[in-house]
């Protein structure tokens, strides 16, 4: 456990978006396991983090849940962004990219200004 | 935005929170089986699968609750819990719920029905226009000419009236007013369609409905033209005798009513709600409103103060501002018509002016129902510590359970506002039934006292009031409680720890409750000492069994003053054919009823018509023109010379009798043989005799302060009609102590027949009349000895409390010692001792309080210091022998062990 990130709360909402973005409706477990992937297993969701979180996605209706079946012929809950959702990732991928882009010039102080 | 709606969504989750938590288990069950199906899939075992599953997501419950606490049923559901449980507990204990409520119920009641007294008479707006720019203006004038004062003290300005020649100079001069309007009260009798009637009539200028800025509710007000002579045979009448005389006529305006047999046509009728500014108002409400019409004669001599008049501030002036144009223009007129009186002009808004009387008996009220609620406080606050001991262990478990210490004053805090809610509840249903009891027994003198009641805003106080008692009560107890330490609570197992602690605060919050009881126990005691002392008061006459009325005869049908005399002579001689009736007397100015204060010389010589100095005396007295049997009626005596005889009519010598005090206006000698005349050119009158003092304004002065002071005062024979100007009108009668009623219906039975278009008004007792005088004192001391009773009842039950639970926690203690041999004496005399300090460093405390604040009385008290000291002793005295008292009846108890008992 000690090797893996702790998620920062806000990074988590924008992971959950993103992945919703990209793969369409899903349910809690595979949201999990996506983010598991593409971190490749560095960071490790347990229920306890993950679904408050999407409690508070769900009322400030980002994301609306609804039962379903899943691949695996079981049901589940599948959640899918909403219009508002589609524009809070927008924006929080934006502030993000601007973030990313400030803290990495901080770290990386020897490439220079291009000034 | 967003936070809002997460609010909303929380809240209808929140409605259907079953739904929505099997909801949520399915959802964490489905998680669990995908995981399961995972491992199965990679080649798992089922049981192994489900091992690793559990081991991987942890506890189920956790993250339940971890998504329960993100949906945000948390402080809603510990709410609930908390006020079950609160609930549950105060149900489990109905004696200590039962007095926690009864007490906070006492303390709210009381500042309920105080609070809807003050909001109605102090508060509230009243019912006119922009009310807060209506202002009363009056004259004042230092002058007097009753005599020098005592010791050549100066004299106080006194208000009076305003001269109408000045008011029409401050109308047209003063800018701070946007209008001002004058007004004048009389009586006329309003004949025809009924039975003859006295009504209360103010002579109004048009303005007068301007500047209150109300309108009739039907018809028109009065225009400028009918305050001229010729077009004032117009009136206005008030709802109450347009319904109750005139049956609610619809076709009222423009008939014609009879006012002392003149006719005047109807022109409007005021709204249902409307009272006019005048303070006599609320005793005798207006019934007729008529044009105002200044004659020549009264606008000539500006020394006629005969009129009232309020005004309308323009608009962004301050009171401040119209005050100091007011004296300006007063003092201008002043110097442009010099008289031998200096008047001032004066201005105040009519809501301060109209409650200056009872204000500060209305604050000093509310202060000690502000005290019975601490009291009643501090009570609660002492059961809820001796609770919070026995929870101590629970609540050491809870702590050692992992609860927060917020949740632990949270419920405490809850119980609370649950206890001052239940109380409040009660508070206002019994504060409902004393502001009606209130309502009935407040004197006529308190204005708009009648709309006092339950209202919005009463109840809202009475909100805030019981929130405020919660805190106030409930945080030092819950803050406490919360901060148990668990180890200690927990190592003393069979007692509770935290006693002597408890101990302690109380004996501080024993101090405090004799405190402030003593604060409002030397209230109601100088209350008392201060109506007894009033009502000790000599008179000088004897108003028992006294029946009086007046009767007011119109000058158009009884136009010489002959006719007047032989109206009352017959009405005397009849009167004194009615069963027990033992003396009739009548005059102009019966005492109690007003009076008659005119200037007069007295001539420089002597009964023997020597010369005494240069020029003749001017000087003030009271006047009075009563029948020979007046002296007798009222229980007064003939000190020198003689009464009024049956024999002093017009055409005999003219005379007088003059009172004791009428000498102090003379430089020496015997009042008897001396004359007097009303006037240069009035005939001279003989002072025949000397008869007692009597005070005939009442027993209070105007302020109420100190005793009347007797003024010099003249009576004429009213048979000698030539000598005084003013009408006969009022009869007194002297009956058998069960002939008052009777007598009373006689009266009006003989007026009637002797002239059936004569009313007659105010019939009622003498010592009626004079209760209507003491009627602030004897409300504010009833109220005082209510409110002190109850003080004093709270601060016993304290002690009592204290001293029991003391008692208690040393019952071990108490036992050995008296297994080791103490007597039950000394073991009482110990605890007495131990608690009659407390009470005693209490009463000290109480005392120093009600001294610092006895500047606050001054002005209720009548004739005594609000520091007198002897009513501090004895107020101290009851309460430390009292205080000692309960402790003793508690510590009774703890003697009673068995010691054998007490100490397995």
């Amino acid at each position: 456990m000690s090797d893996r990130t702790d998620v920062l709360q806000g990074t988590l909402a924008l992971m959950i978006l993103k992945t919703l973005d990209s793969l369409g409706p899903q349910h809690g477990y595979g949201i999990a396991r996506r983010i598991e992937q593409v971190s490749h297993d560095a960071l490790k969701l347990n229920q306890g983090t993950l679904y408050p979180a999407l409690v508070k996605l769900e009322q400030q209706g980002w994301i609306r849940a609804k039962w379903g079946i899943s691949g695996n012929n079981r049901k589940a809950k599948f959640y899918a962004l909403t219009p508002r959702g589609h524009k809070q990732l927008a924006a929080e991928e934006d502030k993000w990219a601007r973030v990313a882009l400030v803290v990495g010039r901080f770290l990386t102080p020897a490439d220079g200004d291009p000034s | 935005m967003t936070a809002l709606r997460r609010w909303f969504t929380r809240l209808s989750e929140w409605r259907r929170r079953r739904d929505v938590e099997r909801d949520q288990a399915e959802e964490l069950q489905s998680h669990f089986d995908h995981l399961m199906d995972d491992h199965i899939h990679r080649g798992l075992s089922p049981a192994e699968a489900q091992r690793q599953a559990n081991l991987e997501l942890g506890g189920l419950d956790q993250a339940r609750a971890l998504a329960r606490d993100a949906r945000g049923f948390r402080p809603l559901e510990a709410l609930i819990a908390d006020s079950r449980l609160a609930l549950r507990q105060l149900r489990k204990t109905p004696a200590f719920t039962l007095a926690a409520v009864v007490t906070l119920a006492l303390g709210v009641g009381a500042n309920t029905a105080i609070f809807s007294v003050v909001d109605a008479v102090m508060l509230r707006p009243l019912p006119y226009t922009d009310p807060e720019r209506v202002v009363v203006l009056w004259e004042e004038i230092s002058e007097s000419l009753s005599g020098p004062g005592a010791a050549g003290a100066p004299i106080e300005p006194r208000r009076i009236e305003v001269a109408p020649a000045n008011y029409l100079d401050y109308q047209a001069r003063v800018r701070s007013f946007e209008s001002l309007a004058a007004y004048a009260s009389l009586g006329r009798n309003l004949t025809g369609d009924g039975t003859p009637e006295r009504v209360v009539v103010e002579e109004v200028t048009a303005s007068y409905f301007q500047v209150l800025g109300v309108s009739p509710s039907r018809g028109r007000a009065f225009l400028e033209a009918e305050n001229t002579a010729g077009n004032e045979r117009v009136a206005i009448i008030s709802h109450g005798l347009w319904r109750q005389r005139y049956g609610a006529d619809v076709d009222i305006v423009g008939r014609v009513i009879q006012l002392d047999d003149r006719s005047h046509e109807v022109v409007g009728v005021m709204p249902a709600d409307f009272t006019g500014p005048s303070p006599a108002q609320q005793l005798d409400p207006v019934s007729v409103w008529l044009p105002i019409v200044f004659e020549a004669e009264v606008l000539g001599n500006r020394m006629e103060h005969i009129v009232s008049v309020i005004g309308r501030l323009a608009p962004g002036v301050t009171l401040d501002t119209a005050q100091r144009e007011l004296t300006a223009v007063s003092e201008a007129i002043g110097r442009e018509f010099p008289s031998s009186e200096t008047t001032r002009a004066a201005t105040e808004l009519l809501r301060r002016d109209q409650v200056s009387t009872v204000r500060r008996m209305l604050i000093v009220l509310l202060a000690a129902v502000g005290l019975v609620l601490l009291l009643a406080c501090v009570n609660v606050a002492g059961l809820l510590m001796v609770r919070a001991v026995g929870r101590q262990r629970e609540i050491a478990i809870r702590y050692a359970l992992g609860a927060s210490r917020a949740r632990v004053l949270c419920e405490h805090l809850v119980q609370s506002l649950m206890l001052a809610g239940l109380g409040g509840v009660v508070g206002l249903a019994l504060g409902a039934s004393i502001t009606r009891l209130l309502v009935r027994l407040a004197p006529a003198t308190i204005p708009h006292i009648q709309t006092a009641g339950l209202d919005l805003r009463v109840v809202t106080f009475t909100g805030i009031v019981i929130v405020l008692t919660a805190l106030a009560f409930g945080l030092w107890p819950a803050w406490h409680a919360s901060h148990t330490d668990p180890i200690d609570a927990l190592k003393a197992h069979d007692r509770p720890a935290a006693g002597g602690w408890v101990l302690k605060r109380r004996s501080g919050l024993l101090i405090a409750e004799v405190a402030v009881s003593t604060v409002v126990l030397i209230g109601a005691a100088l209350m008392i000492k201060s109506l007894v002392t009033l009502t000790r008061v000599d008179l000088g006459f004897d108003p028992s069994h006294v029946v009086a009325a007046s009767v007011v005869l119109p000058p158009t049908t009884y136009p010489i003053p002959g006719d007047q005399l032989r109206f009352f002579e017959q009405l005397e001689s009849r009167l004194r054919q009615e069963p027990g009736v033992r003396n009739v007397a009548f005059g102009n100015r019966l005492p109690l009823r007003g009076n008659w204060i005119s200037g007069m010389i007295i001539d420089p010589i002597d009964a023997a018509d020597a010369p005494l100095q240069e020029r003749p005396t001017m000087r003030e007295a009271g006047f009075q023109a009563v029948n020979p049997s007046y002296f007798e009626t009222m229980g007064m005596s003939v000190r020198a010379g003689r009464g009024l005889l049956p024999g002093d009519v017009t055409g005999s010598d003219a005379v007088a009798v003059v009172n004791e005090t009428f000498g102090r206006l003379l430089d020496g000698g015997s009042p008897i043989g001396r004359r007097i005349r009303r006037g240069p050119s009035a005939p001279a009158i003989t002072i025949v005799g000397i008869v007692s003092d009597i005070r005939r304004t009442g027993r209070a002065n105007n302020e109420g302060l100190r005793a009347a002071d007797v003024v010099p005062q003249v009576y004429l024979a009213a048979a000698q009609t030539h000598l005084y100007p003013l009408p006969l009108r009022d009869v007194a009668v002297k009956v058998e102590a069960t002939a008052v009623g009777s007598v009373q219906a006689a009266i009006e039975r003989i007026v009637t027949e002797l002239d059936p278009n004569q009313p007659v008004t105010a019939a009622r007792s003498l010592e009626a009349t004079l209760a209507l005088g003491s009627a602030n004192n004897r409300f504010q001391t009833a109220l005082f000895i209510i409110f002190g009773g109850v003080a004093f009842g709270l601060a016993l039950v304290g002690v009592y409390g204290v001293v029991a639970y003391g008692v208690s926690q040393r019952t071990a203690e108490i036992a050995l010692r008296m297994a080791l041999g103490a007597t039950r004496g000394l073991v009482l005399r110990d605890v007495i001792g131990r608690y009659a300090r407390l009470v005693t460093l209490g009463v000290g405390a109480g005392l120093i309080g009600a001294y610092l604040a006895s500047g606050l009385v001054a002005d209720l008290l009548f004739e005594i210091e609000p520091t007198e000291p002897t009513m501090y002793v004895a107020v101290g005295i009851v309460l430390v022998a009292s205080g000692a008292a309960a402790a003793g009846l508690a510590a009774r108890r703890a003697t009673r062990v068995d010691p054998m008992l007490a100490l397995k």
